[in-house]
């Protein structure tokens, strides 16, 4: 009874919230962040002690829920963990100075967004995790409206519009899946999905690419993402990024594996992904409005995820990983410095970074962007190197290539950015931060170099991760296994 | 004599599959054609509902078997024999709540976008966009 613990807390502590208002206005601030650090820690705990663990809920698979702990899933529960603590962290410094309005529904759905990222990694079952993929979405369609300003109420109708079309055909491809296996269970499926004719498994994997496509914001179906990421809070912006985007990228592949093995669209996907990468870093050039340039750099870095795990190797999976821990944390980092700045100058042109004045702020930018272009002794390196590697050890030269090109074109535009942020020019008044934001912007940087230079410290951790998100046999017996 | 044989026809398992299959495909593809061609925001969300009610239909009526009963014991039945799947009704019970839900919230958004800009054309809905 331990994975259950990160889906049941964060939802209960919405029913909790008219109890804990009583204990004054900080009282439902601090008892979510108490929380999450408790979680957090408890998913230390979990990655020191387990492996693989089963958790059934009430009535045994395939009929029944369980949740699935093992190394990759357990890798990206402690990513999650550890980044929305950091988040609620920076975000006690930020609410004494401009609070979000009406903070116990933001503590509400910001809980709701984990829960349900965290169900997406854990769940097993396939309408379970159409289940979650909806409580996802609703609780960021409000976040991104939140502000309740013309351009955030346009980000959040974009966000549903195009949330809502790729429910319909998600839930249209777990209907053919019912139909036509009896069985929603992802360890059954796994089993029996290739007895399933070809034409039939292309429709499938169509439907169930077009409803994950949206949301992993792959090449074709992306052209909504950085309207909402402009019109959001640049804050809310850090949680898309680093966050929801992961876990719907490990969902489809998760899902990818354990259906299709070694399967004939993989090459579709791979180019999908580098497309998607090139497409992202050369529109980001041109781009003047800071949330977009990092928009579209996240659609960069997600292209370049999505390409490496559609190698579906195992060292392939483990480049993939190091990517989305070197990403996710320099998302988090810019996303939340790009906060304090825009809540200091209210602009997002890139020309305010001339009138910046913050050391601190100008480090984690300048050390993020290094780790994201995928400099050495920063995370990002590790990640990219490996990717390449693995690129060319399976002969996708042309990937290759375009992932090269793409980096050289993203380096132009970081130093667009950096030439901003040491630009001559009338400086501001000095911005400031609260100690818990210096906190969390250090424990940020740290992070990124320390993985960057020992990253023989975490390989074993990511080396476990991937091979046990390649291993789909075991993960089938585990649960028949548990049926007897 | 007519109208009966007409209902005997019409009870036949394979006439009803294909009915609810061209008949949910046609409602499916009206929406989509909705979602395509119409430009008022309520109107858009009103085609992707119409999208997801053929889904639930076709998935129910794929699933279900005429000549099965409900999966209830009693009435002389006691073993879950010849009796219709529960699983994707409650499946799609769940479906029509999540997307009712989702629907309102949308709702919701274009009513206070309205009242800000009092737009409802998603041609015009475009403050942000490539400069």
């Amino acid at each position: 009874m331990s994975s259950i613990y990160f889906v049941a807390l964060p939802l209960l502590f919405g029913f909790a919230t008219p109890l804990l208002k009583r204990f004054g206005k900080n009282g439902v601030a601090y008892a979510s962040t108490a929380m999450q650090a408790a979680l957090f820690l408890l998913a230390l705990n979990l990655a020191a002690t387990s492996s693989w663990a089963v958790e059934v809920i009430s009535i045994n698979p395939p009929l029944g829920i369980s949740f699935i702990l093992n190394g990759a899933s357990l890798f990206f529960v402690l990513l999650f963990m550890l980044l929305m603590l950091l988040f609620s962290l920076y975000y006690l410094g930020l609410r004494k100075e401009e609070p979000f309005p009406d903070e116990n529904k933001f503590f509400i759905l910001l809980n709701m967004l984990l829960a349900s990222s965290i169900g997406l990694v854990l769940s097993s079952d396939i309408f379970n995790i159409y289940v979650f993929f909806e409580i996802a979405g609703i609780s960021a369609y409000i976040l991104s409206a939140y502000r309740k300003t013309p351009k955030a109420l346009e980000a959040g109708l974009k966000y549903l519009l195009t949330g809502m079309v790729a429910s319909a055909f998600l839930l249209f491809g777990i209907a053919l899946i019912y139909i036509h296996l009896g069985s929603l269970n992802l360890a059954v499926l796994s089993g029996s999905f290739h007895t399933l004719p070809f034409n039939m498994k292309l429709l499938i994997g169509l439907l169930l690419f077009v409803g994950f496509g949206f949301k992993v914001e792959i090449f074709p179906l992306n052209f909504w993402v950085t309207d909402v990421y402009e019109g959001a809070d640049p804050l809310i912006d850090s949680l898309f990024s680093s966050i929801v985007v992961k876990a719907y990228l490990f969902v489809f592949f998760h899902i990818l594996y354990l259906f299709m093995p070694a399967s004939p669209f993989a090459p579709f996907l791979l180019l999908a992904g580098a497309v998607s990468m090139l497409a992202a870093e050369i529109i980001a050039l041109k781009q003047t409005n800071l949330k977009r340039v990092f928009a579209y750099s996240s659609l960069g870095q997600v292209g370049l995820i999505f390409a490496v795990l559609s190698l579906e190797s195992r060292m392939a999976v483990e480049a993939g990983f190091f990517i989305v821990f070197a990403h996710s944390v320099a998302k988090m980092a810019i996303f939340l410095s790009l906060t304090s700045v825009i809540h200091a100058h209210k602009s997002e042109e890139i020309s305010t970074l001339k009138t910046l004045n913050s050391p601190m702020i100008t480090v984690t930018f300048i050390f993020s962007m290094l780790s994201l272009l995928g400099i050495p002794l920063f995370a990002g390196f590790v990640g990219k190197f490996l990717a390449l590697k693995s690129f060319a050890s399976s002969g996708e030269f042309l990937v290759l290539g375009i992932v090269l090109f793409a980096s050289l074109v993203e380096s132009i535009y970081y130093f667009k950015i950096a030439g901003n942020l040491f630009g001559k020019g009338e400086r501001g008044a000095k911005l400031r931060l609260a100690p818990s934001q210096k906190a969390v912007f250090s424990i940020l940087i740290l992070l990124l170099v320390a993985v960057g230079t020992m990253p023989w410290l975490y390989s074993g951790f990511l080396h476990n991760a991937s091979a046990a998100m390649v291993d789909t046999a075991t993960y089938a017996n585990l649960l028949t296994g548990g049926l007897k | 004599m007519m109208i009966e044989s007409l209902f005997d026809y019409f009870n036949q398992g394979y006439v009803i599959q294909s009915l609810v299959d061209t008949g949910s495909m046609i409602l499916f593809f009206i929406g989509f054609f909705g979602l395509l061609t119409q430009r008022h925001i309520i109107k858009i969300f009103m085609s992707i509902s119409v999208m997801e009610i053929a889904v639930f239909l076709f998935f129910i009526g794929n699933i279900f078997d005429v000549k099965f009963t409900a999966p209830i014991l009693g009435d002389g039945h006691d073993a879950f024999v010849s009796m219709n799947d529960p699983i994707p009704h409650a499946m799609i019970l769940t479906a029509i709540v999540i997307g009712m839900a989702v629907f309102a919230l949308g709702v919701s958004f274009a009513i206070e976008y309205y009242k800000l800009t009092g737009k409802t054309n998603i041609n015009d809905i475009s403050e942000m966009g490539e400069r």
